[in-house]
């Protein structure tokens, strides 16, 4: 039987009159990997920092390893690894003197610190600036010290708000892969995103939020077979007649039709063959075009459809 | 102690900034004393002096003999020209000429017309010959009414001066009270500067630094218990301010040449309050998280507002009635008040120094609230560290 890590009952946060977690839930289970996507301001980090129980809330039940989590919970906060969404290291500080502050706040043991905080080093891949002081890393370098400082103690769940917030594709993809490598290492992770990709390469599960609310959850095929969208397909024309527009949309599985920008955008619930049948239409009417593709759905459609609106746009 | 350790980290970060108001204070307090010490030593010392005895008479030799126990007889001709070729050439500070008659005169009482000089300028060593003269005859005088004999009355005068010219040295020395000299008072008069402009600087900007949102909300996260955090931050701005009291006090000592005794502890302690009230004022400040620039021109307002309204650049009785009744609601004025009493500028009062610490205190205590009641409102939305409020579930 998997246990529970996790679990969030009933929560309930307001600031003010804006309603920041309306009856929110979630379950986490041990060795997983959850995922928490949801747009800007849907509240992912609310959700966090009630969990940490830093901040005071309304309504509701959070327990951690099976214990009622209160500020004064020391022994469960010892097993929790943090990385803020907003960095929080010492301007003052060198790297190694960042992380070794942040582990000795759980471990007192100088030698075995030293070695801890060695490893961590290793682990986000900053030993050639030991004796850099944050101001002068970059945005990446800096979110690994970030996050060599939530994890250099070695805690059972770790948690991670948005942790590749403006960090370029190959520092993002070391931090994806050293989560996964934390995980497979034993510890439980939460990780929040606004990234469907990321939150797609390495959830095991996943729960889509939307205005403090939980909209869907499951692994990700789970959720994709929520949805109708089974593919969607593009097709490059120069020019489309309205008349041809009807015809392909009338084509069976075919819900959706869309030409904008020369671009014929079509989605797909279930069948087969689709892309042929559109094909011999194209033909039909002697009409020429361009690159042609198939996608299968995302998390962004899964979102799309449940909520009716993008989960971002193109690309922030 | 990893809260402790960091805190101090951060420090010696800072500390460079917040040294050189030591070093421009040490530095200038040095200059100042030597100065003002070397002027003693100056009085003290012996002249070259040519003494022309136009009388030779016992009494005029016994004079010149006097006069060369506490200064060098230089022997040169006596012609006008050449006496005045050995003065601008600094052989010789004064030429006497004690006229004849000298004995005479004392003798029927009369004191003018007895010497003749030559000297270049009037400096200080011309009217201290002057004054001793002057005081030399008179004593005579004084001695031979008295019925004294001349020789008598020489010797009583010689030894009546020789005292008075030590309790005068004294007196040049040490200022006003035998502990705590003018030029000490001095120091302790912009040692408030210094306290304000270091502490400020430096333990503002540490819990302003450790007090971060960032930091604080991570650090809560840790198992780290808030009231071991506080207490430790406690202890450390506790700690530096103590260093930087004890560094002032210790220099205070090397420059007086001498430790601490009498009324110089009264100002001692007048010091520590106020450090604390610094303290104090530091933390309160430090609850508004000031961004750096803000930090840093508050520290100046505070500093230089602090030291001329309170008589800290500007002695208090050039300052109108109007800029001290404004100062009394600031904190120096108290300490400046009390350090004018131990230097004697204003009369000694023991008990009304006492009121100037009490006013002190005062500030502390309106320090500590006012911090308390800032942190109260700021952080009544985002609790930080306190429990959470259970809404009645219906
Ligand atoms: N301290 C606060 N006071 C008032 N409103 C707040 C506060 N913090 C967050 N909110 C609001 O609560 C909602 C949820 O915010 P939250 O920071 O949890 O979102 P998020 O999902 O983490 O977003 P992002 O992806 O931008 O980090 C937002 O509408 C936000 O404006
Ligand atoms: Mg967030």
């Amino acid at each position: 039987m998997e246990n529970t890590v996790v679990r969030i009952k009933d929560l309930v946060k307001r600031y003010g009159d804006l309603i920041a977690l309306d009856h929110f839930e979630l379950e986490i289970k041990d060795g997983e990997i959850f995922g928490l996507l949801g747009p800007n301001g849907s509240g992912k980090t609310t959700t966090i920092n009630c969990l940490l129980s830093l901040l005071s809330f309304d309504k509701g039940d959070i327990e951690i390893f099976g214990k009622k989590m209160t500020p004064v919970s020391y022994d469960i906060k010892k097993e929790i690894g943090v990385i803020m969404q907003n960095v929080a290291v010492f301007d003052e500080l060198t790297v190694y003197e960042n992380i070794d502050y942040f582990c000795g706040l759980y471990i007192s043991d100088k030698a075995k610190r030293r070695q801890y905080v060695e490893e961590a080093i290793k682990f986000v891949g900053l030993e050639d600036f030991r004796k850099f002081y944050p101001k002068k890393l970059s945005g990446g370098l800096l979110r690994r010290l970030n996050i060599a400082c939530g994890i250099a103690h070695k805690p059972k769940l770790i948690i991670l708000d948005e942790p590749t917030v403006a960090v370029d594709p190959q520092s993002r993809n070391r931090i994806l892969e050293g989560i996964q490598e934390l995980n497979r290492n034993g510890a439980t992770v939460i990780y929040t995103s606004h990234y469907m990709e990321e939150v797609e390469q390495i959830c095991t599960r996943i729960a889509i939020m939307d205005k403090g609310r939980k909209v869907a959850e499951g692994t990700k095929d789970e959720l994709k077979r929520m949805i109708k969208n089974t593919e969607t397909i593009t097709i490059e024309i120069l020019e489309l007649p309205g008349k041809v527009l009807g015809e392909v949309a009338g084509l069976p599985h075919i819900y959706d039709a869309d030409y904008v920008d020369g671009r014929l955008v079509l989605s797909c619930s279930g069948g087969k063959h689709n892309l042929t049948r559109v094909l011999d239409v194209l033909h039909k009417h002697e009409l020429g075009f361009g690159r042609v593709y198939t996608e299968l759905p995302t998390l962004n459609d899964v979102f799309l459809e449940i909520t009716g609106k993008a989960l971002r746009d193109k690309e922030d | 102690m990893q809260v402790f350790k960091a805190m101090f980290k951060i420090v010696k970060k800072r500390l460079p900034s917040a040294m050189v108001y030591i070093i421009v204070f040490v530095t200038i307090s040095v200059l100042v004393t030597n100065a003002s010490s070397k002027d003693n030593q100056f009085k003290a010392s012996r002249m070259e002096i040519s003494v022309f005895d136009h009388d030779d008479t016992p009494e005029s030799r016994a004079l010149t003999e006097y006069l060369g126990k506490n200064n060098d007889i230089v022997e040169i001709e006596d012609d006008k020209d050449k006496i005045i070729d050995a003065l601008y050439y600094k052989k010789l500070n004064y030429a006497l000429i004690i006229n004849e008659g000298y004995a005479e005169k004392l003798k029927a009482g009369e004191t003018a017309d007895l010497f003749g000089n030559y000297h270049l300028d009037e400096c200080f060593s011309t009217v201290y010959i002057g004054q001793f003269l002057n005081e030399y005859t008179s004593s005579i005088k004084a001695y031979l009414a008295m019925g004294k004999t001349s020789d008598e009355a020489i010797a009583l005068a010689e030894e009546a001066l020789s005292v008075q010219t030590e309790v005068n040295m004294l007196r040049v020395d040490k200022g006003g009270n035998s502990h705590y000299s003018v030029d000490f008072a001095g120091y302790f008069q912009y040692m408030p500067y210094v306290l304000i402009s270091v502490i400020l600087a430096v333990v503002c900007q540490v819990l302003v630094t450790m007090n971060k949102k960032d930091i604080r909300y991570r650090t809560n996260c840790s198992c780290i218990k808030n009231s071991k955090y506080t207490a430790q931050l406690f202890i450390g701005s506790g700690l530096f301010v103590l260093a930087v009291w004890l560094l002032l006090i210790a220099v205070g000592a090397v420059l007086n040449e001498e430790m601490y005794t009498g009324r110089a502890w009264y100002a001692v302690l007048n010091s520590l309050i106020f450090s604390v009230i610094v303290a104090a004022m530091a933390v309160f400040i430090a609850s508004f998280d000031p961004k750096d620039n803000v930090l840093s021109l508050i520290t100046q307002i505070t500093g230089l507002g602090m030291s001329f309204f309170c008589g800290i650049f500007i002695p208090m009785d050039v300052l109108s009635d109007g800029v001290l009744s404004v100062a009394r609601f600031m904190p120096a004025y108290w300490y400046i008040r009390a350090n004018n009493m131990i230097a004697d500028i204003e009369a000694f009062d023991k008990d009304k120094i006492f009121q100037c610490y009490a006013m002190q205190l005062a500030f502390i205590a309106a320090f500590v609230t006012l911090t308390l009641l800032v942190r109260r409102i700021r952080y009544s939305g985002a609790s930080i560290g306190t429990a959470v409020k259970k809404a009645a579930v219906s």
